[in-house]
């Protein structure tokens, strides 16, 4: 520790390892994040006045008191299975530690398209043998226990929805000729959203309220003896947020299209992560109040109202006023407010009529566009049972 | 003390510290000065920001003191404006009787300082307008952020010629820590210039990079500065040797690793392994702070630091214990459910005062106490260096009132947080601590005013030979009473 050279080289390595950490790695996992939610309604960035108004709110400092995140807490675990494995009796084992599920028939209809596969594999490997060395008895045999198979396959839950067929084709992770396909009742030229049911075709286990520890012995099952592939998703369960209503944590991808990211402070006031939501629907019957254009204005004149005076209404908040984002004008004792105005009955008993310069216009737009209503892989939507779940 | 009894190799021969104290009495006390008006600039603006928390209807016509500009201002002109002037002030002066070298290129610093200061100045009046880059623990606009990248770039050459300009068989730990400051503060303020302000990185990944500029610029900027001064000042006024210098080497490269790390929030909307990480550093900070507490303390023992009759060592003890609070605090972070409860509270904000005021701002003051009369030489008058005391007690006091809040009261509006509660109780949770800590916000500003006052008594009276303010003043007053012109 005496040599200045080494002390410069060593200061400049001991502040990469942190720079590394927390700029390098996580800008470049930012690049691999795509727009794309997969039902095919990407995220979009924000335009015109929404654009805007993220400087509005960044140039007041809203984000002092407001946050864009969500309490941390305990995550809930869903198991996805993806692909069955071949022994039937453990893959049972393992899956009914949560419950029936070797009894649904997605379960039972993938292990009979595993004894269509293994049948059909058994024929053919006969059927493939040289002339002299051909027994046609076991070919018989094999023919009929594909039959049979098929036949089995066919009387697991007949009537089933195309959907659960498919699914369970996409599970059991084996393929069909396209004769054998039309036998089993499937489609012999699949549509693109036959593949994609396919390909993200998923059997759950457990409903994403179970803690780590609960799944440990089943992750080991499947993992270890069974031979099953699986997905392990994890769901936002005890986050106080989350209990108290919101849809889901907010995550990196909420904000892809940010230019610059707030997450907030401290949260004086409530949170902002999906406030989009609560302007745009109804609160009571969930409708979207943009099909209904009056009761859209009223409930953006009730948020320049809040922004032009949080007091308003004998309302209790401690949000200092953003009088500055209105022009006002006194009104007279029986005049009457114009277009575009809106009044503002003021608590010693005088009226004002407000109207919103283009940084209010701009700032309520951008809190419309604030949602995380949205399903994403990383952080799927948390059912009530989820959240309440200890 | 090493400048002291250190032999060098092929030394060339030690300045005396007169000579030294001369070559930075300019340039030194400019940035002393300059610190003692931002230091009251910062806490006005505080004080400000929080009334028009508590009175909601303060002043609500002129955007540019409403709270969240308010808020950006107060810190950029503590961390800035004071914390760079003032820390800036005491590595050249630290650093040259470090060397026992006179302050190289003096004039560097003289221009570093004006530009330094123009930067400071040029922030403010951009966050006043709206021009906030939305990086809470930054906040500088592109423009100021060049401007003190110069500025900088000016006084760390002086510095880095003065640390060059002779050679030590040994350094002593406040030079590591002193070129720690001054090399991690153009890496910290490139990254946020470049990656969040000028080209902001995609998306989220500008969560964990402002976190690392803030988390940096406190604990490694700051904490470097004010740390290098405790190392210095309380070994040299209690008269004995640092107890190890092993201990003071981990404590100084577990702060550089682990800095930028710590205190991410666990629900952050990034990656799982970056949160993880940075717990697991807040845990190790352990290593940091009982690396720094135990060296300290063995060499102190059996001493009073916050008892003792010399000022500047008060200062230091309060320093050094604000620290080890805020240090355990980083600890505490590693705990999840803790982590959870008091993030969006008001407690990382008084941990934030704790550490700039309780910590920082209290080694500087005493330092500069110590320091500031020393570059005038032998006779200096400074006939309000009593006042200096109430400096020590009213930030003493707001450290304790703003701690108290932050940790006190903070649980309440973590557990409003946590339930179901309406808006009108969790605003009061919510204000509970802040109406408590404001006591302490006007505490500093009392202090820091008797700070600027005591500082400028004592250049008033000291600068510019026989032309200083007091002598004129005299020179009338004897002239008077002689009977001449009136």
């Amino acid at each position: 520790m005496n040599k200045s050279p080494w002390i410069f080289l060593g200061v400049l390595f001991a502040l990469s390892l942190s720079w590394w950490g927390m700029v390098y790695g996580p800008a470049s996992q930012a690049n691999n994040l795509s727009p794309e939610l997969g039902a095919g309604d990407p995220l979009r960035p924000r335009v015109g006045l929404a654009k805007q108004g993220e400087q509005v709110y960044r140039e007041n400092g809203c984000y002092y008191c407001h946050t864009r995140a969500a309490i941390g807490g305990t995550f809930g675990y869903e198991i996805q299975i993806t692909q069955l494995g071949d022994d039937r009796q453990l893959n049972a084992e393992a899956v009914d530690r949560h419950g029936k599920y070797s009894e649904k028939s997605v379960f039972q209809k993938a292990y009979s398209y595993k004894a269509v596969a293994k049948a059909a594999d058994a024929l053919k490997a006969e059927q493939d043998k040289k002339p002299e060395e051909r027994d046609e008895k076991k070919i018989q045999d094999a023919n009929a226990t594909l039959i049979s198979a098929i036949g089995l396959s066919n009387d697991i839950s007949r009537g089933a929805e195309e959907a659960v067929n498919l699914k369970a084709y996409g599970v059991s992770g084996v393929s069909f000729e396209k004769d054998l396909l039309a036998q089993l009742g499937l489609p012999a030229e699949m549509n693109a959203n036959q593949a994609r049911l396919i390909k993200e075709a998923s059997f759950p286990v457990t409903d994403g309220s179970e803690s780590w520890k609960d799944i440990e012995g089943t992750i080991q099952k499947l993992k270890d003896k069974a031979g099953a592939q699986y997905k392990l998703q994890p769901v936002a369960k005890e986050w106080p947020d989350v209990q108290k209503g919101a849809g889901r944590q907010s995550v990196s991808r909420d904000f892809l299209f940010d230019e610059h990211v707030m997450v907030g402070v401290r949260r004086f006031g409530p949170d902002l992560s999906n406030i989009g939501r609560n302007i745009l629907f109804d609160k009571k019957n969930g409708e979207e109040v943009a099909n209904n254009p009056e009761e859209q204005v009223i409930e953006d004149n009730n948020i320049y109202k809040h922004l032009y005076d949080p007091q308003w209404n004998g309302k209790s908040s401690h949000m200092p006023p953003f009088r500055y984002l209105f022009k006002e004008r006194k009104l007279g004792e029986n005049e009457r407010v114009q277009s575009g105005e809106i009044e503002v009955e003021k608590e010693d008993s005088y009226r004002v009529a407000i109207t919103p310069t283009a940084k209010a216009k701009a700032l309520l737009e951008y809190m419309k566009s604030l949602r995380n209503d949205k399903p994403l892989q990383e952080a799927p939507l948390v059912r009530r049972k989820q959240a309440s779940a200890k | 003390m090493s400048e002291n009894t250190d032999s060098a190799a092929n030394p060339a021969p030690e300045a005396k510290p007169e000579a030294i104290n001369a070559s930075c009495r300019l340039p030194v006390l400019f940035l002393f000065f300059s610190a003692a008006i931002w230091v009251v600039q910062a806490s006005a603006v505080g004080v400000l920001g929080s009334l028009s928390m508590h009175m909601p209807g303060f002043l609500p016509d002129f955007p540019y003191l409403t709270y969240g500009r308010l808020e950006a201002n107060a810190w950029v002109a503590f961390l800035f404006g004071f914390g760079g002037n003032a820390g800036l002030g005491l590595t050249l002066w630290m650093l040259s009787r470090l060397r026992g070298m006179k302050l190289a290129r003096p004039g560097f610093v003289v221009a570093g300082a004006v530009l330094w200061n123009v930067g400071v100045t040029a922030a403010m009046v951009g966050i006043t307008m709206g021009d906030q880059p939305g990086v809470p623990g930054y906040e500088l606009p592109a423009y100021a952020g060049r401007v003190l990248f110069v500025g900088h770039a000016l006084i760390a050459f002086s510095a880095v010629l003065t640390y060059f300009s002779r050679r030590h068989k040994q350094l002593y730990p406040s030079s590591w820590y002193l070129i720690a400051s001054l090399v991690a503060f153009p890496w910290i303020l490139g990254t946020a210039h470049w990656l969040l302000v000028e080209n902001p990185v995609r998306g989220a990944a500008q969560i964990p990079a402002a976190h690392w500029a803030a988390t940096s610029l406190q604990q490694v900027w700051l904490g470097s500065m004010g740390l290098a001064a405790l190392i210095y000042f309380i070994p040299k006024i209690i008269q004995r040797e640092l107890h190890s210098r092993q201990w003071a080497g981990f404590g100084f490269w577990m702060l550089l690793i682990l800095g930028g790390w710590v205190n991410l929030n666990s629900g952050s909307p990034i990656p799982v392994w970056s949160i993880k990480l940075s717990q697991l550093a807040s845990m190790l900070y352990i290593f940091v702070l009982l690396a720094v507490c135990w060296n300290l303390l063995q060499t102190a023992k059996g001493v009073p630091l916050i008892g003792s009759r010399d000022l500047t060592l008060k200062f230091m003890g309060v320093s050094f214990a604000s620290w080890a609070l805020v240090a355990f605090y980083t600890f505490g972070n590693s705990i999840v459910e803790w982590n959870n409860l008091l993030q969006f509270t008001y407690a990382a904000t008084a941990m934030r005062h704790v550490f700039a005021w309780g910590f920082f701002a209290m080694a500087m003051f005493g330092a500069i106490y110590y320091v500031a009369p020393r570059l005038f030489g032998n006779e200096v008058d400074w006939a309000c260096s009593g006042t200096y005391k109430w400096v020590f007690y009213l930030t003493g006091f707001g450290v304790a009132v703003v701690a108290l809040a932050g940790m006190g009261f903070s649980y309440g509006h973590g557990y409003a947080l946590q339930e179901s509660v309406g808006a009108d109780v969790l605003a009061k949770k919510a204000l509970m601590p802040m109406r408590i800590a404001f006591l302490g916000e006007l505490a500093f500003l009392a202090g820091s005013l008797i700070f600027l006052c005591s500082i400028a008594c004592l250049l008033f009276r000291n600068c510019c030979g026989e032309c200083n303010p007091m002598s004129l003043i005299r020179q009338c007053r004897t002239t008077e009473s002689e009977g001449g012109a009136k």
